[in-house]
């Protein structure tokens, strides 16, 4: 919504989507427990080692933040693939979405039910 | 867009993070001060019916001026005839879940093909719809915009048909008379499979305003009515604007914002004790040199939590506006 919540734009949507995606992750916090103490690893790699080279790490990779709108690359990368800010590629999520997804269809004889209710309260009121 | 908190408290199983802004004390002096107002300064009711509700109430009404004044007890039995969320509730909790709808009531809608501002169609509520039903963090639908290219008497009526044709999460109507009530009711247990059923699921719910300050429309206590005698969830949200329709300190924002809410709540179950009822917020400040509606502001922010601890200290979910 902008302007105080007169105007909906459904591109601010999907930016609102993937905000709320951080969000959760956030307030989900921090998980303290023996795994992610990782007290073994911090042995094993010690001092001046690396982390990404344990198995472990690239497995941990789908714990993190994963935005899909949000760009993290360094500047130079991104002015090299055309400089889209956010709102230009949340654009085309919302393109494709309302392109490609459909619910599960509801059944026909429902679909007209709904219909001719809608028809019955406009013959009602409608004049 | 809108947020759907579950009320949550610091003892919950689950791992995460809770906010405060409001002190145990303050909560209670909110509270005793909206007793206050509720009792002494009352609520301007418009529709007769309502006033002879809250009159077989036990509410002190004055037919000329169209006044009611709550009694602390009368709202100490409507908060206790709530469904409640939490471990007293029964069945599954809805404990510290928080959930999360997009804004609703939207005038204009920018197209997102062309980038332009315009007025919205019935195809345009139905794509609201279907990516509400897309987004994997959007959990639930409320109604984005009003279509214009539909009668106006059945606006609602036709947006609650394009809404449930497209999502299978849940939909919010905007019902403002009784009779859309029972249309837009109708259209959701044809899809739920049955009244029952809409009462379980919850698939189709609705919301109403109060007018800030201290005031309960027509067009608000016929839907808290019908909904109440229905049984279908109704959310009671205001909107109130600090120092503009509600004192400039927020405090007091928060005492004039939470006496409309349980004026609503306590209209909702003289009607249907046991009424199942969200308690909303839209609050936030007017910005005094434009004066426009603050919304994305610390104001908002600070309103929203401290409306949730409200909500949370009545053990009832809340819909909180305003990220």
């Amino acid at each position: 919504m902008t302007e105080s919540g007169m105007t909906f734009d459904p591109v601010q949507l999907a930016m609102d989507d993937e905000w709320i995606a951080m969000i959760r992750y956030f307030v989900r916090g921090v998980c303290v427990d023996a795994r992610t103490l990782a007290i073994e690893d911090i042995a094993c790699v010690g001092p001046f080692g690396d982390f990404l080279s344990l198995p472990g790490t690239l497995e941990g990779a789908s714990e993190q933040s994963l935005p899909t709108l949000m760009d993290r690359r360094v500047h130079e990368e991104w002015c090299a693939d055309g400089a889209d800010d956010m709102y230009a590629r949340a654009a085309r999520r919302v393109e494709e979405l309302l392109r490609d997804h459909r619910r599960e269809p509801l059944a026909d004889d429902t679909r007209q039910e709904l219909a001719a209710i809608v028809s019955r309260a406009d013959r009602e009121r409608a004049q | 867009m809108g947020e759907v908190q579950r009320n949550g408290r610091p003892t919950d199983p689950e791992p995460g993070l809770m906010i405060g802004v409001l002190s145990s004390a303050d909560i209670d002096d909110v509270h005793a001060g909206t007793l206050s107002v509720l009792e002494e300064t009352g609520v301007l009711v418009e529709d007769e019916a309502a006033l002879d509700l809250f009159a077989d109430g036990g509410c002190a009404v004055d037919r000329a001026s169209h006044l009611v004044r709550i009694p602390a007890q009368v709202v100490d039995e409507a908060l206790a005839a709530c469904p409640h969320a939490g471990p007293d509730a029964g069945g599954e909790s809805s404990l510290g879940r928080t959930e999360y709808a997009n804004f609703d009531e939207g005038i204009f809608y920018v197209d997102p093909r062309t980038g332009e501002r315009r007025e919205p169609g019935k195809e345009d509520v139905a794509h609201c719809a279907r990516l509400v039903d897309a987004l994997p963090n959007i959990d639930s639908y409320a109604a984005a915009v009003r279509p214009r290219d539909v009668p106006a008497a059945t606006a609602a009526i036709h947006g609650c048909e394009a809404a449930l044709l497209e999502t299978s999460k849940s939909v919010g109507a905007e019902a403002t008379t009784a009779w859309e009530v029972r249309v837009c009711a109708e259209l959701g247990a044809c899809v739920a499979g049955g009244m029952d059923e809409l009462r379980a699921d919850e698939s189709v719910s609705f919301g109403i305003c109060p007018v800030s300050p201290l005031q309960l429309p027509r067009e608000a206590t016929e839907v808290i009515v019908e909904c109440a005698r229905l049984g279908l969830s109704d959310t009671i949200l205001s909107m109130a604007l600090a120092g503009g329709s509600a004192p400039v300190g927020l405090a007091g924002t928060l005492v004039v914002h939470n006496a409309e809410v349980l004026s609503g709540i306590v209209l909702a179950q003289l009607a249907g004790p046991g009424a199942p009822v969200v308690y909303g917020s839209s609050t936030t400040a007017m910005d005094l040199r434009s004066g426009a509606a603050a919304v994305g502001t610390p104001e908002i922010a600070l309103i929203g939590v401290a409306v949730a601890q409200l909500a949370h200290r009545y053990r009832l979910p809340s819909l909180i506006a305003g990220m």
